[in-house]
Protein backbone atom coordinates (compact mmCIF):
# COMPACT_ATOMS: atom_id res chain seq x y z
CA UNK A 1 0.00 0.00 0.00
CA UNK A 2 2.93 2.36 0.72
CA UNK A 3 4.37 1.68 -2.05
CA UNK A 4 1.39 3.06 -4.37
CA UNK A 5 0.88 6.76 -2.29
CA UNK A 6 2.22 9.57 -2.46
CA UNK A 7 3.47 8.87 0.91
CA UNK A 8 6.11 7.30 -0.83
CA UNK A 9 7.85 10.55 -1.90
CA UNK A 10 6.23 12.89 1.05
CA UNK A 11 7.72 10.87 3.86
CA UNK A 12 10.98 10.06 3.24
CA UNK A 13 11.00 14.56 2.09
CA UNK A 14 9.71 15.30 5.22
CA UNK A 15 12.20 13.43 7.31
CA UNK A 16 15.09 14.72 5.79
CA UNK A 17 13.91 18.56 6.09
CA UNK A 18 13.21 17.65 9.70
CA UNK A 19 16.57 15.98 9.89
CA UNK A 20 18.44 19.06 8.58
CA UNK A 21 16.17 21.80 10.04
CA UNK A 22 16.89 20.18 13.43
CA UNK A 23 20.72 21.53 12.50
CA UNK A 24 19.92 24.63 11.33
CA UNK A 25 17.07 25.93 13.74
CA UNK A 26 19.93 24.58 16.55
CA UNK A 27 22.35 26.97 14.60
CA UNK A 28 19.82 30.02 14.31
CA UNK A 29 18.06 30.00 17.22
CA UNK A 30 21.28 29.39 19.63
CA UNK A 31 21.15 32.07 21.04
CA UNK A 32 17.18 31.59 22.27
CA UNK A 33 17.96 27.27 22.76
CA UNK A 34 21.43 27.25 24.74
CA UNK A 35 20.87 30.51 26.69
CA UNK A 36 22.48 29.85 30.17
CA UNK A 37 21.90 27.67 31.61
CA UNK A 38 19.42 25.98 29.56
CA UNK A 39 19.60 23.86 26.85
CA UNK A 40 17.11 22.68 24.39
CA UNK A 41 17.47 20.16 21.73
CA UNK A 42 15.36 20.61 19.03
CA UNK A 43 13.56 16.91 17.84
CA UNK A 44 11.60 17.83 14.53
CA UNK A 45 12.61 14.23 13.72
CA UNK A 46 10.98 12.33 16.34
CA UNK A 47 7.89 14.87 16.09
CA UNK A 48 7.88 13.82 11.75
CA UNK A 49 8.40 10.22 12.94
CA UNK A 50 5.22 10.39 15.73
CA UNK A 51 3.15 12.72 13.87
CA UNK A 52 3.53 10.45 10.92
CA UNK A 53 2.19 7.47 12.51
CA UNK A 54 -1.02 9.44 13.67
CA UNK A 55 -1.81 10.54 10.90
CA UNK A 56 -0.85 7.60 8.09
CA UNK A 57 -4.56 6.15 8.54
CA UNK A 58 -4.66 2.83 6.58
CA UNK A 59 -1.59 3.20 4.91
CA UNK A 60 1.85 1.50 6.70
CA UNK A 61 4.63 3.45 6.61
CA UNK A 62 7.62 1.51 7.25
CA UNK A 63 8.36 3.91 9.66
CA UNK A 64 10.74 1.74 11.90
CA UNK A 65 13.47 1.37 9.33
CA UNK A 66 12.95 4.81 8.34
CA UNK A 67 13.75 5.54 11.85
CA UNK A 68 16.53 3.30 12.17
CA UNK A 69 17.73 5.43 8.65
CA UNK A 70 17.22 8.86 10.60
CA UNK A 71 18.95 7.95 13.26
CA UNK A 72 22.40 6.43 11.69
CA UNK A 73 22.54 9.82 9.62
CA UNK A 74 21.72 11.93 13.34
CA UNK A 75 24.82 9.51 14.55
CA UNK A 76 27.10 10.01 11.95
CA UNK A 77 26.68 13.57 11.00
CA UNK A 78 25.51 15.47 14.18
CA UNK A 79 26.85 13.85 17.00
CA UNK A 80 29.95 12.00 15.90
CA UNK A 81 29.27 8.92 18.44
CA UNK A 82 27.55 6.16 16.59
CA UNK A 83 25.21 3.73 18.11
CA UNK A 84 22.61 6.02 20.18
CA UNK A 85 20.06 7.71 17.68
CA UNK A 86 20.09 4.20 15.78
CA UNK A 87 18.65 2.29 18.46
CA UNK A 88 16.09 5.24 20.02
CA UNK A 89 14.08 6.77 17.31
CA UNK A 90 13.15 3.05 16.32
CA UNK A 91 12.38 2.69 20.09
CA UNK A 92 10.01 5.36 20.11
CA UNK A 93 7.95 4.11 17.59
CA UNK A 94 7.52 0.83 19.34
CA UNK A 95 6.64 3.00 22.61
CA UNK A 96 3.97 5.21 21.04
CA UNK A 97 2.71 2.14 19.26
CA UNK A 98 2.51 0.79 22.60
CA UNK A 99 0.72 3.82 24.04
CA UNK A 100 -1.70 4.19 21.11
CA UNK A 101 -3.40 0.83 21.90
CA UNK A 102 -4.00 2.35 25.57
CA UNK A 103 -5.35 5.79 24.42
CA UNK A 104 -7.95 6.97 22.54
CA UNK A 105 -6.84 8.92 19.72
CA UNK A 106 -7.89 12.59 20.21
CA UNK A 107 -5.92 15.73 19.97
CA UNK A 108 -4.94 15.93 24.01
CA UNK A 109 -3.91 12.19 24.25
CA UNK A 110 -1.60 12.55 20.74
CA UNK A 111 0.45 15.37 22.83
CA UNK A 112 0.52 13.41 26.11
CA UNK A 113 2.27 10.37 24.11
CA UNK A 114 4.21 12.64 22.55
CA UNK A 115 5.40 14.04 26.11
CA UNK A 116 6.08 10.51 27.26
CA UNK A 117 7.99 10.09 24.20
CA UNK A 118 9.99 12.59 24.78
CA UNK A 119 11.05 11.76 28.39
CA UNK A 120 11.74 8.39 27.80
CA UNK A 121 14.22 9.55 24.52
CA UNK A 122 16.13 12.45 26.79
CA UNK A 123 16.46 10.43 29.87
CA UNK A 124 17.87 7.64 27.75
CA UNK A 125 19.81 9.52 25.67
CA UNK A 126 21.23 11.18 28.95
CA UNK A 127 21.40 8.15 30.66
CA UNK A 128 23.75 6.46 27.65
CA UNK A 129 25.90 9.52 27.49
CA UNK A 130 26.41 9.17 31.48
CA UNK A 131 27.80 5.99 30.98
CA UNK A 132 30.23 6.15 28.04
CA UNK A 133 31.21 9.64 29.76
CA UNK A 134 30.02 12.42 27.29
CA UNK A 135 28.23 14.24 30.32
CA UNK A 136 29.03 14.83 33.77
CA UNK A 137 25.71 16.84 34.33
CA UNK A 138 23.79 15.57 37.87
CA UNK A 139 20.28 14.37 37.24
CA UNK A 140 18.79 17.20 38.92
CA UNK A 141 20.80 19.70 36.53
CA UNK A 142 19.53 18.01 33.86
CA UNK A 143 15.99 17.53 34.92
CA UNK A 144 15.73 21.57 35.32
CA UNK A 145 18.18 22.66 32.91
CA UNK A 146 17.50 20.32 29.86
CA UNK A 147 14.60 18.31 29.93
CA UNK A 148 12.11 20.97 31.12
CA UNK A 149 13.30 23.11 28.25
CA UNK A 150 13.22 20.30 25.52
CA UNK A 151 10.10 19.34 26.52
CA UNK A 152 8.62 22.70 26.08
CA UNK A 153 10.41 23.72 23.17
CA UNK A 154 9.12 20.58 21.38
CA UNK A 155 5.36 20.81 22.48
CA UNK A 156 5.28 24.05 21.26
CA UNK A 157 6.78 22.17 17.84
CA UNK A 158 3.83 19.82 18.30
CA UNK A 159 1.24 22.81 18.15
CA UNK A 160 2.46 24.56 15.45
CA UNK A 161 3.27 21.94 13.42
CA UNK A 162 0.39 19.55 13.78
CA UNK A 163 -2.20 21.36 11.54
CA UNK A 164 0.05 21.95 8.96
CA UNK A 165 1.49 18.78 8.65
CA UNK A 166 -2.00 16.99 9.05
CA UNK A 167 -3.19 18.96 6.12
CA UNK A 168 0.08 17.90 4.04
CA UNK A 169 -1.00 14.08 5.10
CA UNK A 170 -4.69 14.92 4.41
CA UNK A 171 -3.42 15.90 0.31
CA UNK A 172 -1.17 12.76 -0.47
CA UNK A 173 -3.55 10.67 0.79
CA UNK A 174 -6.62 12.30 -0.79
CA UNK A 175 -5.08 12.54 -4.34
CA UNK A 176 -4.50 9.01 -3.81
CA UNK A 177 -8.30 8.05 -3.47
CA UNK A 178 -9.24 9.97 -6.39
CA UNK A 179 -6.75 8.08 -8.66
CA UNK B 1 4.65 -8.22 31.30
CA UNK B 2 4.86 -11.94 30.87
CA UNK B 3 4.76 -11.72 27.33
CA UNK B 4 7.03 -8.88 27.13
CA UNK B 5 9.99 -10.99 29.00
CA UNK B 6 9.75 -14.35 26.72
CA UNK B 7 12.87 -15.79 26.15
CA UNK B 8 13.52 -14.75 22.35
CA UNK B 9 12.15 -10.99 22.99
CA UNK B 10 14.80 -10.97 25.73
CA UNK B 11 18.06 -12.08 23.93
CA UNK B 12 16.66 -9.55 21.22
CA UNK B 13 17.18 -6.64 23.83
CA UNK B 14 19.74 -7.72 25.40
CA UNK B 15 22.05 -8.09 22.21
CA UNK B 16 20.56 -4.77 20.87
CA UNK B 17 21.77 -2.95 24.34
CA UNK B 18 25.14 -4.65 23.68
CA UNK B 19 25.84 -3.59 20.36
CA UNK B 20 24.25 -0.04 21.03
CA UNK B 21 26.77 0.41 24.05
CA UNK B 22 29.51 -1.39 22.14
CA UNK B 23 29.18 1.14 19.00
CA UNK B 24 29.06 3.60 21.48
CA UNK B 25 32.40 3.18 23.30
CA UNK B 26 33.78 2.22 20.24
CA UNK B 27 32.97 5.35 18.25
CA UNK B 28 34.15 7.65 21.39
CA UNK B 29 37.86 5.92 21.74
CA UNK B 30 38.53 5.82 17.80
CA UNK B 31 37.48 9.55 18.04
CA UNK B 32 40.01 10.23 20.27
CA UNK B 33 42.51 8.02 18.94
CA UNK B 34 42.31 8.75 14.90
CA UNK B 35 43.09 11.81 13.40
CA UNK B 36 40.36 10.82 10.82
CA UNK B 37 36.89 8.70 10.87
CA UNK B 38 37.28 4.97 8.96
CA UNK B 39 36.87 6.15 5.69
CA UNK B 40 33.19 4.77 5.38
CA UNK B 41 31.61 7.45 8.31
CA UNK B 42 33.73 9.93 6.38
CA UNK B 43 32.06 9.08 3.08
CA UNK B 44 28.81 9.09 4.86
CA UNK B 45 29.18 12.62 6.24
CA UNK B 46 30.41 14.14 2.95
CA UNK B 47 27.00 12.74 1.50
CA UNK B 48 25.42 14.17 3.85
CA UNK B 49 26.65 17.58 4.61
CA UNK B 50 26.55 17.87 0.61
CA UNK B 51 22.62 16.99 1.06
CA UNK B 52 22.26 19.22 4.45
CA UNK B 53 23.55 22.32 2.19
CA UNK B 54 20.48 22.15 0.21
CA UNK B 55 18.57 22.57 3.53
CA UNK B 56 20.92 24.74 5.37
CA UNK B 57 21.51 27.36 2.71
CA UNK B 58 17.62 28.50 1.92
CA UNK B 59 17.76 28.59 6.03
CA UNK B 60 20.98 30.09 6.51
CA UNK B 61 19.91 32.87 4.27
CA UNK B 62 17.05 33.91 5.84
CA UNK B 63 18.96 34.32 8.85
CA UNK B 64 21.25 36.10 7.04
CA UNK B 65 18.31 38.83 5.38
CA UNK B 66 16.54 39.27 9.08
CA UNK B 67 19.52 40.18 10.71
CA UNK B 68 20.77 42.81 8.32
CA UNK B 69 17.57 44.02 8.60
CA UNK B 70 17.75 44.18 12.52
CA UNK B 71 21.44 45.70 12.08
CA UNK B 72 20.18 48.64 10.06
CA UNK B 73 18.48 50.36 12.82
CA UNK B 74 21.50 50.00 14.46
CA UNK B 75 24.07 51.04 11.86
CA UNK B 76 23.84 55.20 12.45
CA UNK B 77 24.61 55.06 16.29
CA UNK B 78 27.26 52.17 15.96
CA UNK B 79 28.61 53.97 12.78
CA UNK B 80 29.73 57.25 14.77
CA UNK B 81 31.30 55.14 17.61
CA UNK B 82 32.99 53.04 15.14
CA UNK B 83 34.25 55.96 13.26
CA UNK B 84 35.90 57.29 16.35
CA UNK B 85 37.76 53.89 16.53
CA UNK B 86 38.68 53.93 12.80
CA UNK B 87 41.34 56.47 13.42
CA UNK B 88 43.27 54.69 16.56
CA UNK B 89 43.03 50.92 14.56
CA UNK B 90 44.89 52.95 11.62
CA UNK B 91 47.62 53.81 13.95
CA UNK B 92 48.28 50.45 15.85
CA UNK B 93 47.89 48.84 12.08
CA UNK B 94 50.99 50.69 10.90
CA UNK B 95 52.87 50.07 13.96
CA UNK B 96 51.54 45.87 13.72
CA UNK B 97 53.46 46.45 10.15
CA UNK B 98 56.39 47.65 11.54
CA UNK B 99 56.92 45.36 14.29
CA UNK B 100 55.84 42.50 12.38
CA UNK B 101 58.98 43.67 9.89
CA UNK B 102 61.47 44.00 12.67
CA UNK B 103 60.09 41.01 13.95
CA UNK B 104 61.13 38.68 10.53
CA UNK B 105 64.42 40.60 10.40
CA UNK B 106 65.10 39.75 13.97
CA UNK B 107 64.12 36.42 13.04
CA UNK B 108 66.41 36.39 10.30
CA UNK B 109 69.24 37.47 12.33
CA UNK B 110 69.00 34.98 14.69
CA UNK B 111 67.94 31.95 11.98
CA UNK B 112 64.65 31.43 13.42
CA UNK B 113 62.72 30.59 10.51
CA UNK B 114 59.04 29.91 11.84
CA UNK B 115 58.46 30.43 15.43
CA UNK B 116 54.91 29.78 17.10
CA UNK B 117 52.98 32.99 16.68
CA UNK B 118 53.41 31.93 12.99
CA UNK B 119 49.72 30.20 11.82
CA UNK B 120 48.22 30.23 8.12
CA UNK B 121 43.78 30.76 8.14
CA UNK B 122 41.28 28.50 6.90
CA UNK B 123 38.25 30.72 7.12
CA UNK B 124 34.46 28.18 6.41
CA UNK B 125 31.20 29.03 7.49
CA UNK B 126 28.84 27.05 9.68
CA UNK B 127 26.07 24.54 8.13
CA UNK B 128 24.54 23.29 11.25
CA UNK B 129 24.88 22.69 15.11
CA UNK B 130 24.21 19.56 16.65
CA UNK B 131 20.63 19.56 18.08
CA UNK B 132 21.47 18.31 21.50
CA UNK B 133 21.75 19.54 24.86
CA UNK B 134 24.81 18.50 25.96
CA UNK B 135 27.46 17.86 22.54
CA UNK B 136 28.03 21.94 21.84
CA UNK B 137 29.63 20.66 18.55
CA UNK B 138 29.36 22.91 15.28
CA UNK B 139 29.60 21.60 11.42
CA UNK B 140 31.80 23.36 9.24
CA UNK B 141 31.89 22.96 5.46
CA UNK B 142 35.73 22.75 5.56
CA UNK B 143 37.47 19.30 5.69
CA UNK B 144 40.56 17.56 4.43
CA UNK B 145 40.80 18.63 1.17
CA UNK B 146 41.11 22.35 2.67
CA UNK B 147 43.39 21.54 4.90
CA UNK B 148 41.91 21.01 8.14
CA UNK B 149 43.19 18.45 10.65
CA UNK B 150 41.92 17.04 13.65
CA UNK B 151 42.30 19.64 17.04
CA UNK B 152 42.71 22.68 14.94
CA UNK B 153 42.05 25.47 16.97
CA UNK B 154 39.18 27.55 15.85
CA UNK B 155 38.40 31.47 16.25
CA UNK B 156 35.27 33.03 15.45
CA UNK B 157 34.95 37.25 16.07
CA UNK B 158 37.10 38.20 18.39
CA UNK B 159 38.75 35.16 19.58
CA UNK B 160 39.33 30.91 20.24
CA UNK B 161 36.01 28.77 20.32
CA UNK B 162 37.21 25.33 20.22
CA UNK B 163 39.44 22.77 18.39
CA UNK B 164 38.48 20.64 15.43
CA UNK B 165 37.19 17.21 16.78
CA UNK B 166 36.63 15.17 13.31
CA UNK B 167 37.65 15.84 10.19
CA UNK B 168 35.57 14.55 6.80
CA UNK B 169 36.63 15.12 3.22
CA UNK B 170 34.63 18.04 3.07
CA UNK B 171 32.99 19.03 6.41
CA UNK B 172 34.26 18.68 10.25
CA UNK B 173 32.78 19.14 13.21
CA UNK B 174 34.15 21.52 15.80
CA UNK B 175 33.87 21.30 19.78
CA UNK B 176 33.06 24.35 21.59
CA UNK B 177 35.05 25.60 24.75
CA UNK B 178 31.30 25.44 26.00
CA UNK B 179 31.33 21.52 25.59
CA UNK B 180 32.13 19.91 29.15
CA UNK B 181 32.65 15.86 27.80
CA UNK B 182 36.20 14.94 28.90
CA UNK B 183 38.14 15.26 25.59
CA UNK B 184 37.39 19.22 25.17
CA UNK B 185 38.90 22.06 26.96
CA UNK B 186 42.18 21.24 26.71
CA UNK B 187 43.85 24.37 25.60
CA UNK B 188 47.40 25.26 27.10
CA UNK B 189 46.69 29.16 27.44
CA UNK B 190 48.93 31.74 29.62
CA UNK B 191 48.29 35.68 31.17
CA UNK B 192 50.17 37.99 32.27
CA UNK B 193 50.07 38.37 35.92
CA UNK B 194 51.41 41.22 37.77
CA UNK B 195 55.04 42.35 36.96
CA UNK B 196 55.24 40.40 34.34
CA UNK B 197 55.35 37.02 35.27
CA UNK B 198 53.65 34.49 32.95
CA UNK B 199 50.58 32.29 34.92
CA UNK B 200 50.78 29.44 32.43
CA UNK B 201 47.94 26.58 32.77
CA UNK B 202 45.46 24.65 31.06
CA UNK B 203 41.76 25.50 30.34
CA UNK B 204 39.77 22.69 32.57
CA UNK B 205 36.32 23.62 32.44
CA UNK B 206 33.19 25.48 31.55
CA UNK B 207 30.53 27.03 33.85
CA UNK B 208 27.54 26.78 32.00
CA UNK B 209 25.41 28.71 34.22
CA UNK B 210 27.96 32.18 34.31
CA UNK B 211 29.17 31.44 31.09
CA UNK B 212 32.77 31.69 32.40
CA UNK B 213 35.93 29.30 31.31
CA UNK B 214 37.58 27.65 34.25
CA UNK B 215 41.66 27.45 34.40
CA UNK B 216 42.37 25.10 37.45
CA UNK B 217 45.33 24.17 38.83
CA UNK B 218 47.08 27.02 39.00
CA UNK B 219 49.87 26.91 41.77
CA UNK B 220 52.07 30.22 41.05
CA UNK B 221 51.86 32.97 43.80
CA UNK B 222 51.45 35.37 40.69
CA UNK B 223 48.75 37.82 41.39
CA UNK B 224 46.15 37.91 38.18
CA UNK B 225 44.20 40.90 37.83
CA UNK B 226 40.92 40.95 37.09
CA UNK B 227 40.56 42.01 33.51
CA UNK B 228 43.48 40.67 32.06
CA UNK B 229 44.03 39.90 28.16
CA UNK B 230 43.98 35.62 28.61
CA UNK B 231 45.86 33.80 25.34
CA UNK B 232 46.92 30.71 24.04
CA UNK B 233 50.30 29.94 25.18
CA UNK B 234 51.38 27.83 22.35
CA UNK B 235 52.87 25.14 24.35
CA UNK B 236 51.88 21.43 23.22
CA UNK B 237 52.83 22.03 19.52
CA UNK B 238 49.29 22.11 17.91
CA UNK B 239 47.51 25.31 18.63
CA UNK B 240 49.94 28.60 17.82
CA UNK B 241 50.64 31.33 20.21
CA UNK B 242 48.62 34.45 21.27
CA UNK B 243 45.15 33.49 20.22
CA UNK B 244 42.80 35.51 22.07
CA UNK B 245 40.87 33.69 24.46
CA UNK B 246 39.33 36.26 26.79
CA UNK B 247 39.50 38.32 29.95
CA UNK B 248 39.70 37.14 33.18
CA UNK B 249 36.52 38.00 35.08
CA UNK B 250 37.77 36.53 38.64
CA UNK B 251 39.81 34.51 41.06
CA UNK B 252 38.95 31.67 43.19
CA UNK B 253 40.31 28.74 45.16
CA UNK B 254 39.38 25.39 44.04
CA UNK B 255 38.01 22.62 45.81
CA UNK B 256 40.57 21.75 48.17
CA UNK B 257 42.03 25.05 48.59
CA UNK B 258 45.43 24.19 47.63
CA UNK B 259 45.92 26.17 44.23
CA UNK B 260 44.03 29.00 42.23
CA UNK B 261 41.11 28.76 40.17
CA UNK B 262 40.76 31.52 37.63
CA UNK B 263 37.49 32.32 35.82
CA UNK B 264 38.05 33.76 32.07
CA UNK B 265 35.16 35.59 30.40
CA UNK B 266 35.37 34.19 26.63
CA UNK B 267 35.77 37.03 23.91
CA UNK B 268 33.16 35.17 21.54
CA UNK B 269 29.46 34.76 22.53
CA UNK B 270 29.30 31.03 21.52
CA UNK B 271 25.90 30.97 20.12
CA UNK B 272 25.91 33.53 17.89
CA UNK B 273 28.40 31.80 15.10
CA UNK B 274 28.44 32.08 11.41
CA UNK B 275 31.97 32.12 10.06
CA UNK B 276 34.54 30.53 11.76
CA UNK B 277 38.51 30.53 11.03
CA UNK B 278 40.84 27.30 11.59
CA UNK B 279 44.04 28.00 12.38
CA UNK B 280 46.89 25.89 10.87
CA UNK B 281 50.33 26.11 12.63
CA UNK B 282 53.02 26.81 10.42
CA UNK B 283 56.38 25.52 11.90
CA UNK B 284 54.15 22.24 12.37
CA UNK B 285 55.34 20.42 9.38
Amino acid sequence: MYRLSRLKYVFPLGLFVALFLDGSFSKIFAPLMFSYPYSMSSQLVMLWLVLSFFLEENIHIPLVWFAVLAGAVADLYYSGILGLFIFLYPLIILLTRALDRLLDRNFLNMILIFFIDLVVFESLNYLAYRIIGVIHQGFGDFLVDSLAPTLALNLVYFVIFFWPVSRIYHWALSKRRRA
Amino acid sequence: MHKFFSNRRLVITVVILIVCFGLMAGSVVLRNRRNTPPLIQQFGNDVVGFADAVVAYPVNAVQGGMDSVSELVNTYQENRELKQQVNELAQTKVRDQTLAKENRQLKRELKLNRSLTDYRTITASVMARTPSTWQQQLIINKGQTSGVKKNMPVMSGAGLIGRVAEVNKTNSKVELLSDTSESANRFAISIEGENGKMVNGVITGYDSSANLLEMGQVTTKAKVKKGTKVTTSGMGGITPKGLYVGKVAGVGKDDYGLSQKLYIKPATNFNDINIVTVAELDSGE
